[in-house]
């Protein structure tokens, strides 16, 4: 069980830089339309968020023929009396008419729109949306439609903005046109428009996620010295967790000593980046130098490093000093949560002392502290390996009261268990609930089973497992 | 302990997959018992295990070992008792490898 807990994992990347991204640049403030670069991201639902979030989007269009869509706008100013102001309105109708349709239609009925309806003024947002439109279109071989959008924003008045830049490079990205992202970054960066630190650690994170590491670096190099914009802590910080991530211990620590030349002081997101790349690297006992680091240097730690601590620690089998640090965080006022606990039984259940684990399982709950789908797994997978069969049964029937999916470890660990002691029929019961609770597919599900039968009755013929008939 | 890569095994490797479920044409036993002409493997499964879980046909003083009424007695080589051990393998027996 080498693997790291989604719930862990989650914890330990995503909130991190999520909050990394806010509290390293608290001087910068939001750009007021930031709120809108959201709204790319969620292109493959655009058409339900327009309808119930936005509320007013009057004309559901499904046809992309320009005709039927200028007649339809026609007959809803002529018909309806009180037709709003609001801009939003009306993007709101361009909006789902260029879900649909080709960009110049759409281009063509914006005009239509504003000649047909002068209370109609397009803003910013309104080119914007043709701005997504452009980059959407997965297999355009060039930026000429982008250009064209951006040339259509300039000659209304909306030059393009951080804001335009934005949106531009993460509607790219969300259809995979990487390549055209960066160019478009820096054909902006050049026409006085680059990227803010948002944009670009978004990409930074798009092309590590994505791409390889030169081209990140190639990236970061081109952008500095063609344009001046620099790396910031932000962007380390999402670099070493990639390249710690791919095991890549050299490149890390490459990173680390570039960050401290240019004059960067790690903070606690590096370092726990940087505990969580050697959990990784199945060196979880190197957290506690990191610790001791943080210490050395004055930097606070944060739940996250605690969880961290104790979840490195268990899995290098120092579960008496993970113990130790439940108490220490306790004093420094972070409450555990679920991730450490389970990181905690974890380790007691690999030391066999599952019994220990369940124990743990009862004062977390005392705690008013919930435990999750990965605890109880956690857990089953810990009582079959050392033999409590009872204790995992009854496990299980918690699990179930509670509607806790089964993972594929422990439901495999578990129906050997239970074959192992004859309760074949129990075993079914169990893939009935893997496949009921939606846990795992029916191939998996069936496929554990069917595995797990033939194992058991090969080891019936060779006498090593005596049937209890 | 067979290896912990198998449960993935099967995943990977298109052709065990394939034959687990693409749907293939029933022998005329099979035909009958499941109401159609076309079944995959894991359908066939389920279907079975299902009727033996409607019908009760579970020994009452031993849940693993069923007790096949003349309906399920005709799909499993006319035994009149299978353990659900072998309730996998025997209903491999309808679905042969294909020929190459």
């Amino acid at each position: 069980m080498g693997k790291i807990p989604s719930g862990f994992r989650r914890a330990a990347t995503q909130s991190t830089l999520l909050k990394n991204n806010v509290s390293s640049s608290p001087h910068q403030p939001i750009p007021p339309l930031k709120t809108y670069q959201n709204s790319p991201k969620k292109k493959p639902i655009k058409d339900n968020a327009s309808i119930t979030n936005k509320s007013t989007s009057p004309i559901i269009f499904d046809s992309p023929k320009l005709s039927d869509a200028k007649s339809l706008f026609n007959s809803l100013v002529t018909t309806s009396k009180n037709t709003p102001s609001d801009p939003r309105f009306y993007n709101s109708i361009l909006e789902s008419f260029s879900s649909v349709s080709s960009l110049q239609d759409s281009i063509f009925f914006l005009n239509h729109m504003i000649k047909k309806h002068p209370p109609f003024s397009p803003d910013r947002s309104t080119y914007h949306i043709l701005l997504v439109q452009s980059c959407r279109a997965p297999d355009d071989p060039s930026l000429s439609n982008v250009q064209q959008a951006l040339n259509l924003m300039t000659t209304h008045g909306f030059p393009p903005n951080q804001v335009s830049t934005d949106i531009a490079v993460r509607s790219l990205c969300a259809c995979g046109r990487v390549e055209h992202s960066i160019e478009l970054i820096k054909e902006l960066s050049a026409k006085n428009c680059p990227p803010d630190t948002y944009t670009y650690n978004f990409l930074v994170r798009h092309l590590v996620k994505n791409g390889s590491l030169s081209t990140v670096n190639f990236f970061i190099k081109d952008m500095r010295e063609g344009f001046n914009i620099k790396p910031d802590l932000v962007t380390y910080t999402i670099m070493i967790d990639n390249v710690c991530n791919s095991k890549n211990l050299r490149e890390a620590t490459r990173l680390l000593g570039v960050l401290r030349e240019e004059g960067y002081k790690p903070d606690c997101y590096v370092y726990n980046t940087i505990m969580k790349g050697y959990c990784m690297l199945s060196q979880g006992g190197e957290v506690l130098g990191v610790y001791k680091k943080m210490q050395e240097e004055g930097v606070k730690p944060d739940l996250v490093t605690y969880n961290t601590l104790i979840y490195g620690l268990s899995k290098s089998g120092r579960v008496k000093d993970a113990k130790k640090f439940l108490e220490v965080m306790a004093e420094m006022g972070h409450f555990a949560d679920a991730v450490t606990y389970t990181s905690l039984m974890n380790g007691m259940c690999r030391e066999g002392d599952a019994l220990g684990a369940l124990a743990l399982l009862e004062k977390m709950e005392m705690k008013g502290c919930k435990p999750n789908s990965c605890t109880y797994n956690t857990l089953l997978h810990g009582l079959c390996k050392s033999r409590l069969l009872e204790k995992a049964i009854e496990l299980y029937g918690e699990m179930k009261k509670g509607d806790i999916k089964l993972e594929t470890g422990s439901y495999g660990t578990f129906l050997r268990a239970l074959c192992r002691n004859g309760r074949v029929a129990y075993a079914y019961e169990v893939f009935d609930y893997a496949v009921e609770s939606k846990s795992l597919t029916d191939v998996t599900a069936y496929s554990t089973l069917e595995s797990t039968l033939k194992w058991l009755k090969k080891a019936r013929e060779q006498g090593l497992i005596v049937s209890p008939e | 302990m067979f290896p912990q890569g198998m449960k993935k095994a099967v995943m990977d490797n298109p052709k065990k997959l394939a034959n687990l479920i693409d749907l293939v044409n029933l022998p005329s036993t099979l035909r009958e018992f499941m109401g159609q002409s076309q079944s995959s493997r894991l359908g066939c499964f389920k279907r079975v295990w299902l009727y033996i879980k409607e019908n009760n046909l579970q020994d009452p003083n031993n849940q693993n070992v069923v007790n096949c009424d003349e309906k399920l007695k005709r799909i499993l080589l006319g035994k009149s008792q299978v353990e659900l051990v072998e309730l996998p393998m025997l209903i491999k027996l309808h679905f042969p490898k294909a020929p190459k």
